[in-house]
């Protein structure tokens, strides 16, 4: 048993769960939501709801599922409540500027920026997937919605992507 | 993964919070268990209400209990004077 900021705990220690964890649920929040201060307000108040419920986080592994499903819940909640970033269809994005392909610092921008103005399910399954690096099935649980929706969310984002990289010269050649 | 996804993936790698933000948290849970300053001070606030609303009480009520003995004093008085008049009439 562990001191765990004031609560004992069967082997899961939460100021070692903030440092492990801390990227992994910060992030998430920012690339879904596209502003740091409010990714740090929702990745602070996912970890005081696992301090609230550390009791019934059961290994190591379900407190890394635990984080991400919280994270992508909050996240959610979070963008529709300040609404501060209005809901664009991608064509409404402003198409990155044409730059040769390869280590151009503007494109990993412009890829935020159009992952930004997707809708909340296909943003936050390409987030999961890239960021996380999660299968269709991993993010399907987390999601909680069907492996087939997971797959057609990402095949459409990654067509969009490509064909609005594509109208600007961005690609392979 | 072709090109587009390994860009994504370099477009969404981990970030790291600000460098206060561990313990930011930890404090914020601390504070979460024991309660916040304003917390406090909000129970502290009200147990003075409360016992100022005793205080007030306890003194509403002694001087209302003071108002029914001095009535109570002069009602006898009253009665004691009429007493003493009849008497004097009497012996007279």
């Amino acid at each position: 048993m562990m001191a765990v900021a004031g609560r004992e705990t069967a082997g899961l220690e939460f100021d070692a769960l903030v440092k492990e964890h801390r990227a992994m649920v910060f992030s998430l929040a920012y690339h879904f939501l596209h502003d740091r201060g409010v990714a740090e307000e929702v990745a602070q108040e996912v970890f005081l709801s696992l301090h609230r419920n550390l009791d019934r986080v059961e290994s190591a592994e379900h407190a890394r599922f635990w984080l991400r499903q919280a994270t992508v819940r909050r996240s959610i909640d979070e963008a529709r409540r300040r609404k501060r970033r209005p809901q664009l269809a991608l064509d409404q994005v402003a198409e990155p500027a044409a730059a040769p392909f390869g280590r151009d610092p503007m494109l990993g921008e412009a890829l935020r920026r159009l992952i930004a103005a997707l809708p909340e399910a296909p943003r936050m399954a390409m987030v999961l997937r890239y960021q996380e690096d999660l299968d269709p099935p991993e993010i399907a649980r987390v999601l909680d919605m069907p492996v087939a929706t997971v797959k057609s969310h990402l095949h459409r984002s990654l067509t969009l992507l490509r064909e609005k990289l594509a109208r600007r010269g961005v690609g392979e050649a | 993964m072709d090109w587009l996804e390994q860009e994504l993936k370099r477009a969404l790698e981990r970030k790291e919070p600000s460098p206060d933000f561990a313990a930011r948290v930890s404090a914020a849970a601390r504070r979460g268990r024991w309660g916040s300053p304003r917390r406090w001070m909000a129970v502290a606030a009200s147990v003075a209400v409360l016992a100022g609303g005793g205080v007030g009480y306890r003194w509403r009520e002694g001087v209302k209990a003071k108002q029914q003995v001095m009535l109570a004093v002069r009602i006898a008085g009253g009665k004691l004077n009429r007493v003493q008049a009849h008497v004097l009439e009497v012996t007279q």
